[in-house]
Formats: C-alpha cells, sequence, structure tokens
C-alpha cells in the first residue's frame, strides 16, 4: 500500500529529493517576496524550480514549479493558467543541469535566455490562446497600451512579455548559480544531480540518506 | 490535569474531529468533487446568468459553512482587482460593429461587452470556486483523508511541507532582511542597489533551508516516516456518510446535465 504511484515516481530521486521539493517551492514564493519588497521590477519567482531542476532533476523540478503555481492560485485564480510555464522551467532545468550548464558562470548566463524564451514567447502564448489577449497583471496594462498605440494584439504580447522575461530571467538564473556553488558538498553528494557539481562521472544513483530498510 | 480532564481529552481524540459546522465536517473528497463539479457546471453553461448563479451559490455555501465574512472579502477583491480589469480590457479592446462609446482609437462596443461579461462571469467562477475551496477545505484533513484512501505519505507530505515552509522561509528571509541592513547593506536607493542587496538576503537563507532537509530526513525517519506500514494520525476523520453521498451526487448529476446538455445542445 506505502509504494503507491508517487512513491516508486520519486525512487530514482534519492530519499532527500522529497525533502527539497518544499524547500524548492517556499524558495519560490520567497524570492518573489523580496523581489517585492525590495520594490525590484522583476518577479523572481522561479528561482526554486530551476534550483530544485538543476539539483535534483527535471521531474522534481517540474514538480516544484507545479505545485507552487497552484498554491499561488489561492490568491489570484488566474496563475493557474500559467503553470505549464513553471512545469517547462523545472524540466528544462534538469536538462541543464545534468548537461553541467550551471557550472559555468557564462553558460548559465545563456541559459537565461533559453529560460526567457519559454517564459515570454509560451508565455505570450497561453495569454492569447487562454485569456484571448488579455490576462491580468502589469503586463496586460503595457498590452493595452501597445494596442492603443494601434499595435496588433498579438504583437502586442509579445513586444510586453519578452523582454519583461530576459529582464527576470537573468538575475534568477545568476542567483541559482551562486546559490548551487554556495551549497557545501557533503548536501550535493547527497542531492541526485549533485555529482555533476562535484566534478565527477556518473556514480550511479544518489547517496541514500538515511539507511534505507523499507525498500528491501 | 485531574483525572477526570485527562479522560475526557484522551476521549476527544477517540472520537472523529467535529469542527462543529455540518458543512465544513463533511469528507474533504466530497467537498472537493462537489465544488470540482460546480466550476465545471459554470465553465461549460453557455451564458453569464448561470455562470454568475454558480459564483452566488459558492458565496452561499461559505456563509453555510460559517467562512463568509472572509470569503465574501476576498472574492469581491478578487472581482474588483481581477474582474473588473478583464472586462474593461475586453469591452475596450475587443472589436465589433456596434459602437456604443467612440474612445480614440478604441471603442467600446456591444460585442466587447458581450464578450468581456461571458468570459469575466466564467473566470470569476473558476476564482470563486478555487477560493471557495482553501476557505472551507482544510489541507490537513484532505490530505488525510487522501492517505486514508491509499495515497502516499510522500505526496501528502510534499504538499503539507509546502505550505509550511512558505512561512517559516519567508519569516527567516524577513529576519535576514533586517540583520543584513543592521550590518549596512543598502535596501533603499536606485534598482541597481537595491538588486544587489537580494543576494546577501537570500543566497544564506536558501542555503540553510536546503542543509536543514538533511535532518528532518532524519528526524522523519526516526519517527518510522519511511515505514511501509499504515500510518497513524492523532486526528480520526468521520467515516463517510449519507449526508457525502448525497453531495457528491447531486454536484456530479449537475455537472453531467450540463456538460451533456452543451453537448446535445439543448441551450
Amino acid at each position: 500500500m506505502a509504494s503507491s504511484g508517487f512513491t516508486r515516481f520519486m525512487q530514482g530521486y534519492g530519499r532527500l529529493t522529497i525533502f527539497m521539493i518544499p524547500i524548492g517551492v517556499a524558495i519560490n514564493f520567497v524570492g518573489g517576496q523580496i523581489a517585492l519588497l525590495l520594490k525590484l521590477p522583476v518577479y523572481l519567482d522561479s528561482i526554486g524550480t530551476i534550483l530544485v531542476g538543476a539539483t535534483c532533476g527535471s521531474l522534481p523540478g517540474a514538480l516544484v514549479g507545479l505545485l507552487s503555481n497552484a498554491i499561488n492560485s489561492i490568491t489570484s485564480p488566474p496563475t493557474f493558467a500559467f503553470a505549464v510555464l513553471n512545469v517547462a522551467f523545472g524540466l528544462l532545468a534538469g536538462y541543464f543541469g545534468r548537461l553541467g550548464v550551471f557550472r559555468v558562470w557564462w553558460k548559465t548566463l545563456l541559459s537565461s535566455l533559453a529560460f526567457a524564451f519559454i517564459g515570454g514567447f509560451c508565455g505570450a502564448l497561453i495569454t492569447i490562446w487562454v485569456f484571448g489577449g488579455l490576462a491580468v497583471g502589469g503586463g496586460a496594462l503595457v498590452v493595452g497600451a501597445l494596442r492603443a498605440l494601434g499595435m496588433d494584439l498579438t504583437a502586442a504580447n509579445f513586444a510586453a512579455q519578452l523582454p519583461m522575461d530576459v529582464l527576470d530571467k537573468v538575475p534568477t538564473v545568476l542567483i541559482v548559480y551562486a546559490i548551487i556553488k554556495g551549497i557545501p558538498r557533503r548536501l550535493l553528494v547527497k542531492l541526485p544531480l549533485g555529482w555533476v557539481y562535484l566534478g565527477q562521472r556518473k556514480s550511479g544513483t544518489a547517496k541514500q540518506v538515511p539507511a534505507d530498510a523499507s525498500r528491501a | 490535569m485531574t483525572p477526570g480532564t485527562l479522560s475526557a481529552t484522551a476521549d476527544a481524540y477517540r472520537r472523529p474531529l467535529s469542527l462543529g459546522n455540518p458543512l465544513l465536517d463533511l469528507q474533504p473528497i466530497a467537498m472537493v468533487t462537489a465544488i470540482t463539479s460546480l466550476i465545471v457546471v459554470a465553465v461549460a453553461s453557455p451564458g453569464w446568468a448561470l455562470q454568475s448563479a454558480v459564483s452566488v451559490l459558492f458565496v452561499v455555501i461559505a456563509f453555510l459553512a460559517g467562512r463568509g465574512r472572509s470569503y465574501l472579502a476576498t472574492i469581491l477583491k478578487l472581482w474588483v482587482a481581477v474582474g473588473f480589469l478583464l472586462f474593461a480590457l475586453r469591452a475596450l479592446l475587443v472589436k465589433g460593429q456596434d459602437v456604443l462609446v467612440p474612445l480614440g482609437p478604441i471603442a467600446v462596443t456591444r460585442e466587447g461587452i458581450q464578450d468581456g461579461l461571458v468570459f469575466t462571469t466564467a473566470v470569476m467562477a473558476i476564482c470563486g470556486g478555487v477560493t471557495l475551496f482553501f476557505a472551507i477545505v482544510s489541507m490537513r484533513r484532505l490530505t488525510l483523508a487522501l492517505e486514508r484512501v491509499g495515497m502516499s505519505p510522500r505526496a501528502t507530505y510534499v504538499v503539507l511541507a509546502s505550505f509550511q515552509s512558505i512561512t517559516d522561509l519567508g519569516e527567516t528571509a524577513r529576519v535576514v532582511l533586517a540583520a543584513q541592513k543592521a550590518r549596512g547593506i543598502e535596501t533603499e536607493g536606485n534598482v541597481l542597489v537595491r538588486a544587489r542587496a537580494f543576494f546577501p538576503v537570500l543566497a544564506p537563507v536558501f542555503i540553510t533551508a536546503m542543509s536543514a532537509t538533511e535532518e528532518r530526513a532524519i528526524a522523519l525517519d526516526a519517527r518510522a516516516f519511511n515505514s511501509p506500514n499504515r500510518h497513524t494520525s492523532v486526528v480520526l476523520l468521520r467515516p463517510w456518510s449519507a449526508g457525502d453521498t448525497v453531495v457528491v451526487v447531486v454536484a456530479l448529476v449537475l455537472m453531467v446535465a450540463v456538460v451533456l446538455g452543451r453537448v446535445v445542445g439543448w441551450f
């Protein structure tokens, strides 16, 4: 009974991953809150997704994204329509992590373009498909203004969202890079993708903590 | 504690936990099914009238559950912040033949108002349902119920711990922000100065949180979290009752009727 789908799904990721997912969700939120508190003009609300994706793998990262948007929709239900973006961030971060992108600062910086493309381009697509081009939030007012200036609705959405997302994802990936640099080695060694950052070849699965008796 | 109160306390835990309201005491899974069905009814219904009726029904349910005041406050805020904006943007920007109020390059058209009304009431019915869910369904009770029907305790842990971590980490981040301010890191000024404060505040908080997972894993393992046996709980949920069945059946019948009606073309 205990070995349900979720358990089997998480089995390849080591014991610590289950505990990293809630932390990732919280990092997404707190990042966004502090960005608001410091009155920064960016969201910075996908740090946790990319961080967990980069250190634990694609699926945990995607799960962080899904949960974050689900919880976010408590206060702002339309956010849930954009959950697929946050899921895609997690999947992509896992793939990049495996490739070792987050080991080098300039590769990390370049990866922000890919994330911004998902966030900006696909975000605009969702706004157009789900909300008919007119969603809510700060972006909507920009879209409305561009539209009033005579720009096509579709073009206005892309013009408003792509630059905003580049501006958002560059600091996001830099923070992820800085945090990964700061994670102690004794923790990294237990994370599924930790071997990437320890400069080792993949040595089987992540080390299990604590000793795994239940799986026998 | 006298022996009397001690046995009374112990006895309270032997009985299913009641929240003192028949609606709140419904099985969480029944509540979720009912709310989801009503949202589907709203989305599948053709015009704004039925959609608004569902929104009103949500408010009524909230009041019956004794959470009406806070629910109404939240939902009215959503109507003003989200609903009005959605409606206004559509009314202004959707192109149509029947111009009511020309405003330079844009215009308020009859089609725009019609479109905005239908779209806004649908989105707001969804918002109302989601808000109602979080207003009357206790996350702890829902996850407990899900565990009882066979969901992995790990999955429910992830959900519950996410909520808890948001509160905890937010608190820590604010403390660290204040501490770093006291050490002279500037948090006011132009954008670059403020952006630079972001790193020294968040990097330590996040790294500490990640490191703490290790201890948490050990702590939970010490409490037999990873045991393959069924987990016990302090709180007992009321068993599935006839009332739960009625709620679920009525909601599902309503949903099927509206969806079928739409497909077959009754309205």
